[in-house]
C-alpha cells in the first residue's frame, strides 16, 4: 500500500498548488467559479491527506516493516497505542501530522466563512495553500513517510521514555496549537490582500486563535508533566531549545490575543496586531524547523537532516512576503486613535505586551546565541539556566503584576485618584502576606517572595471581581447568590473566563516559585536499613526488588517514609532496562501531600551490586499547583470559548444591514 | 513612550549577556588542547566507563564526534549520570581540563539522542 | 499492488472532479463574477463595526461603574464623551440609510446572496 500512500500526498501537493495559484488568479480577478474551485481544491486536499495518514496508521498497526519508517519506529512487541503513536514519533510522520491537521483546519476555516466573509476567503485559499503547499512538497520529494525495503523480521523499537500516555497526547496538542496560529495568520494575511479595514477577519478566527493559544499551553504543560515524571531528573522545565520552541508562540500568541482586545474595542494597534501575528506564525515555524533540523545543541536533537535548510527558506520567504505585504497595506491600517493617557486599560494592555514579546525575545535570544557567536567568534558559546531565570523574573514578575492591574483600570484614561481607591484593598492583603511569608520564612529567595505577593495581589483582584459582579447581578434581582454568580459568568463569558485564566496563572506563578525557589535536595548512599532525612520527612531504604515486565526487567528499592512519627507510607523509586532497545530508564519515585501540594520525589541514580544504592530526594513545595493550573486554564479557556448566542445575533444583523447572507 | 521601553529592554539584555556572561563556549575535544577555562565539552564516549561516578569518580574517554580528527580527552566525571549514558553516545558535559584530564563539574553530563524524538537528560539545576 | 494503483487513480479522477465541479455544475453562468462587497458596501461594514464598538464601551463602562470598579467621579468624567461618540457614529450610519433601498431599485440584490 505504500504507493496509495504516496500517490495521495502527490494529489495533495496537486490540489494545494491548485488551491494557491488559481486561488490568486480568482481573487486578482474575481472569478466566482474559479474561487470556489480553489476552495474545493483545499478541502480536498484534506481528504487525499487523510488517505496518506490512514495508509500509515494501518502499516503502523499492522507492524508492516516493509516499511521503512514503521521499521524504524517501533517494534512487533510494542502495545498498540504506542505503535500508533509512532505516527508522529519520527521525522517524516510528524510532518504529515503537520499537513493533516493544516489541511483539516484549513478547510473547516474557508468552509464555515464560506458565505458571510465570502470575498476575504477568496484570499485566504491561496495563503492557506501556499503553506500547504510547502509541507506536501517536503513529504513528497524530501522526506517521505513511504519509502519501502526488505521487510526485517522486526523493528527498531520505540525509545523507552516515549512509552507513556504522554507521549500520546503532547505532540498533537502542541502540532493543534501551532498549525492552529496558521488560521489568523491566513486570514490577516487575506485581509491585508484583499484591502480590507474592517475586523471582519479577527472576528472569524477569534475561537481559532484561542483553540491553538489552549492547546499550545497545554500542550507544553504536559511535556512538562512529562519531564517530570517520566524524564524524572527532579524538574519540569530545562530552557531546553525544543522546549523554547513551543514557549516562544506561546508568548506571541498571549500577546496578540491581549492586543486584539484594544482593536476590538478601540479600532486601534492594527498594524501592531498583523505584525503579532505574523510573528506568532513564524515562531511556530521556526519552533518546528527548530525540532527537526539538529542546528541548535540540544538533547531533543536530530541528526543533520536535510529538512532544515528547506524549513529556514520557507521562514524567511514567509517573513519576507508577509512583511511585504503589511508594508504595501500600511496606509489602509492606519487609525486615527490614539493612546489617551499611560494610565488607561490600553496603556497596560500595551506594557503587557511589551513585556511578553521581551520575554520572547529573551528566549529567542538565548536560543539562536550559539549560533551566532560561532558565526562571529568561531566558537558557540551556550547560555544556561541562569540567563532564563533571570529574565524570567525580569519580565515575568512584572507581567504578573499587571494581570491584576489591568482588568480593573478603565478605558482611555484612568484617574490616579480611581487607582488608589481600587488597589487599596488587594495591595494590603498582598503586603500582609508579604509580612506572614517573611515571618514564615520565605525571605530565603526574595524573587520567590515577590513572586508570591505578587499573585496574593493579582488573587485579591480576581476576587473582588466576582464578588463585584455577582453583588451587581443579584441587585439587579437575580433569585439567589449562585443565579446571580451564573448568570454574571454566563452574560460575560469573555471577562470571566479571562479572569479563570489569569487565576491559573496565579496557580502557575505560585507553583513554579515554590517548587523552585524554596525547594531542598539531599543525596547519599543507602545501604539496607540506612536512613534519609529531608525537608521533615524520614526515608528508610527497606528491599531491592527485580520483576520482569513484558519488555523490560523492572528493579525497585523500596523506601518507608515517615513525618514527624507518622507512618506516611511505602514509595519506589528505581529503573527498567529495556531488553530490545538496550536502554535503561529512571522511574522516579514520588509523593504528593494533596493538602500543601508539596512532592517528595525520590530518584535511584545508581544501583550498586553490593544492593546498595545511591539516592537523590528533592522535597518540592506547591509544586502540584503547577498542574492543577493547568485544570483550571482548561476551564478558563472553555467559558471563553463558549459559543455566545447573542454575540452570534449581533453579528447576523450587522450582517443584515448592508445585506449579506446572515447564516454562516 | 513605546520607544524608550523597547530601548530600556535591549539595554538590560546587552548589559546582562556582556557583562554577566551567563555562557560557556561549547567545543569539541580537538579544540581542548591547552585551553583552562571552563568549557561545555560535545563528543562521542569512548569506552569502557570505569569507576562510581557517586564515589570517586567515574572514568571514561571522549572522542569527537567527527571521526576523522581523532582527538580524544581522558573525563573525570562525579554526579548524576543520565540513563542513556554508555559507550557511542553522544553527551556534553561542563568542567575544565586539569593536568590532562578534564574534570567536570558535578551532574553537569547531557546525553543526547540523535536519531529520533526522544528527550532524555539528569540536568541539575544547580 | 494493483489495488494500491487502483485506489490510487480513484483518489485523483475524485480530486479532479472536485475541483471541476463550479464549472461542471455551472457551465454557463449569468454572471462570474466574484460577490464582492464594492467601496460603499465596505465603508457601511466600517461604520456598523464602529457604532457597535462605542456602544459596546458604553455598555462596559455601565457596567464596570455598577460593580463599582469605575468610581462615579471617572464615570462622569469618561461617560460624556462616549455617549457623544455613539451618537456620532449612529449619525453616521443614519446618513448612509436607504443604500438597501437603493441597491434594490438598481436591480442589484440586497441580502441572501448565496453560493
Amino acid at each position: 500500500m505504500p504507493e496509495l500512500g504516496r500517490a495521495a500526498l502527490v494529489v495533495t501537493l496537486g490540489l494545494c498548488l491548485y488551491a494557491l495559484i488559481g486561488g490568486v488568479v480568482a481573487a486578482r480577478l474575481g472569478r466566482r467559479r474559479l474561487a470556489l474551485s480553489a476552495r474545493n481544491a483545499l478541502v480536498a486536499a484534506f481528504g487525499s491527506t487523510v488517505v496518506a495518514s490512514a495508509v500509515l496508521f494501518a502499516a503502523l498497526y499492522r507492524s508492516d516493516f516493509s516499511f521503512t519508517y514503521v521499521a524504524r519506529t517501533t517494534s512487533e512487541a510494542l502495545p498498540t497505542p504506542y505503535k500508533l503513536s509512532a505516527f508522529w514519533g519520527g521525522q517524516e510522520g510528524s510532518l504529515l501530522l503537520w499537513l493533516l491537521v493544516l489541511t483539516g483546519f484549513g478547510a473547516a476555516a474557508v468552509l464555515l466563512n464560506r458565505r458571510w466573509t465570502r470575498d476575504l476567503v477568496v484570499w485566504v485559499v491561496p495563503v492557506f495553500g501556499a503553506v500547504a503547499t510547502f509541507f506536501a512538497f517536503l513529504l513528497v520529494v524530501v522526506a517521505t513517510p513511504f519509502a519501502t525495503q526488505a521487510a526485517p523480521p522486526d523493528g527498531a523499537g520505540m525509545t523507552p521514555s516515549l512509552q507513556n500516555p504522554y507521549m500520546l497526547a503532547h505532540p498533537p496538542l502542541l502540532y493543534l496549537g501551532y498549525v492552529g496560529l496558521t488560521v489568523p495568520f491566513a486570514f490577516a494575511m487575506g485581509a491585508l490582500l484583499s484591502g480590507r479595514t474592517d475586523e471582519r477577519w479577527l472576528v472569524a478566527t477569534r475561537r481559532w486563535t484561542l483553540v491553538a493559544w489552549t492547546a499550545l499551553g497545554v500542550g507544553q504543560l504536559l511535556g512538562a508533566h512529562w519531564a517530570y515524571e517520566e524524564v524524572g531528573w527532579g524538574g519540569y522545565y530545562a530552557w531546553d531549545p525544543v522546549e523554547n520552541a513551543a514557549l516562544m508562540p506561546w508568548l506571541a500568541a498571549t500577546a496578540f490575543l491581549h492586543s486584539v482586545m484594544i482593536q476590538e474595542k478601540r479600532g486601534m494597534l492594527r498594524i501592531w496586531n498583523v505584525s503579532l501575528v505574523i510573528l506568532a506564525f513564524a515562531l511556530s515555524l521556526f519552533g518546528t524547523f527548530l525540532t527537526r533540523s539538529g542546528v541548535v545543541n540540544s538533547i531533543h536533537s536530530f541528526t543533520q537532516s536535510s529538512i532544515g535548510p528547506w524549513f529556514l527558506a520557507f521562514i524567511a520567504l514567509t517573513v519576507a512576503v508577509s512583511l511585504a505585504v503589511l508594508f504595501w497595506r500600511l496606509p489602509l491600517l492606519r487609525s486615527p486613535t490614539r493612546l489617551e493617557s499611560v494610565v488607561s486599560r490600553e496603556a497596560a494592555f500595551l506594557y503587557n505586551n511589551l513585556l511578553l514579546l521581551a520575554l520572547c525575545l529573551a528566549v529567542f535570544w538565548g536560543v539562536v546565541y550559539p549560533l551566532l557567536s560561532e558565526a562571529v567568534r568561531g566558537e558557540a558559546v551556550v547560555l544556561g539556566r541562569s540567563y532564563y531565570d533571570f529574565f524570567l523574573r525580569i519580565f515575568g514578575l512584572p507581567l504578573l503584576l499587571l494581570m491584576g492591574i489591568g482588568p480593573l483600570i478603565a478605558w482611555r484614561r484612568a484617574s490616579v485618584r480611581s487607582l488608589l481607591t481600587t488597589f487599596r484593598a488587594p495591595t494590603a492583603a498582598a503586603l500582609l502576606a508579604g509580612v506572614v511569608l517573611l515571618l514564615l520564612g520565605a525571605g530565603s529567595s526574595i524573587p520567590g517572595l515577590v513572586a508570591y505577593t505578587f499573585s496574593v495581589f493579582v488573587a485579591t483582584t480576581i476576587a473582588m471581581e466576582f464578588v463585584r459582579g455577582t453583588r451587581a447581578r443579584k441587585a439587579l434581582g437575580a433569585a439567589s447568590w449562585p443565579a446571580a454568580f451564573s448568570s454574571l459568568v454566563s452574560r460575560n463569558r469573555r471577562r470571566y473566563g479571562g479572569y479563570v485564566v489569569h487565576a491559573s496563572i496565579v496557580l502557575l506563578a505560585i507553583g513554579i516559585a515554590g517548587s523552585s525557589a524554596f525547594d531542598s535536595v539531599a543525596e547519599g548512599r543507602l545501604a539496607r536499613g540506612d536512613s534519609l532525612q529531608i525537608g521533615g520527612y524520614t526515608l528508610v531504604y527497606r528491599s531491592l526488588d527485580e520483576r520482569l515486565a513484558a519488555n523490560a526487567t523492572e528493579i525497585r528499592a523500596t523506601l518507608e517514609v515517615t513525618r514527624d512519627g507518622r507512618d506516611l507510607g511505602m514509595l519506589q523509586a528505581g529503573k527498567n532496562a529495556y531488553t530490545i532497545e538496550e536502554q535503561v530508564s529512571n522511574e522516579v519515585g514520588i509523593r504528593s501531600d494533596w493538602r500543601t501540594g508539596e512532592d517528595l520525589f525520590v530518584i535511584a541514580e545508581q544501583i550498586n551490586p553490593d544492593a546498595s544504592v545511591q539516592f537523590r530526594v528533592f522535597v518540592k513545595p506547591l509544586v502540584n499547583l503547577i498542574w492543577l493550573a493547568g485544570l483550571v486554564f482548561l476551564l478558563g479557556s472553555a467559558i471563553t470559548l463558549w459559543p455566545d448566542a447573542r454575540e452570534q445575533r449581533r453579528l447576523v444583523s450587522r450582517a443584515a444591514e448592508i445585506g449579506l447572507p446572515a447564516s454562516r | 513612550m513605546i520607544a524608550l521601553s523597547v530601548a530600556a529592554i535591549l539595554a538590560v539584555f546587552l548589559l546582562y549577556t556582556s557583562i554577566a556572561g551567563g555562557g560557556n563556549p561549547s567545543i569539541s575535544p580537538s579544540d581542548l588542547d591547552g585551553r583552562s577555562d571552563t568549557v561545555q565539552l560535545a563528543g562521542v564516549v569512548v569506552g569502557p566507563a570505569t569507576g562510581d561516578a557517586h564515589a570517586d569518580g567515574l572514568r571514561f574517554a571522549l572522542e569527537d564526534i567527527d571521526p576523522a580528527s581523532g582527538a580524544s580527552v581522558p573525563v573525570l566525571y562525579t554526579g548524576s549520570v543520565p540513563d542513556l549514558f554508555k559507550p557511542g553516545r553522544h553527551i556534553v558535559v561542563t568542567g575544565q581540563l586539569q593536568d590532562g584530564t578534564f574534570v567536570a563539574e558535578p551532574g553537569s553530563m547531557i546525553t543526547k539522542c540523535p536519531s529520533k524524538y526522544a528527550p532524555k537528560q539528569s540536568d541539575d539545576p544547580a | 499492488m494493483t489495488l494500491a494503483l487502483v485506489l490510487a487513480a480513484l483518489l485523483a479522477v475524485a480530486a479532479v472532479v472536485v475541483v471541476a465541479l463550479p464549472f461542471l455544475r455551472d457551465p454557463e453562468p449569468s454572471s462570474d463574477t466574484l460577490d464582492e462587497l464594492d467601496e460603499e458596501e465596505r465603508r457601511r461594514l466600517e461604520q456598523l463595526e464602529a457604532r457597535d464598538r462605542s456602544l459596546a464601551a458604553l455598555k462596559e463602562l455601565e457596567f464596570d461603574h455598577r460593580t463599582g470598579a469605575i468610581s462615579d467621579e471617572d464615570y462622569r468624567t469618561l461617560v460624556g464623551p462616549l455617549r457623544r461618540e455613539v451618537a456620532r457614529t449612529l449619525q453616521e450610519l443614519g446618513d448612509g440609510a436607504g443604500s438597501s433601498e437603493d441597491r434594490s431599485r438598481e436591480g442589484r440584490p440586497t441580502g441572501g446572496r448565496t453560493s
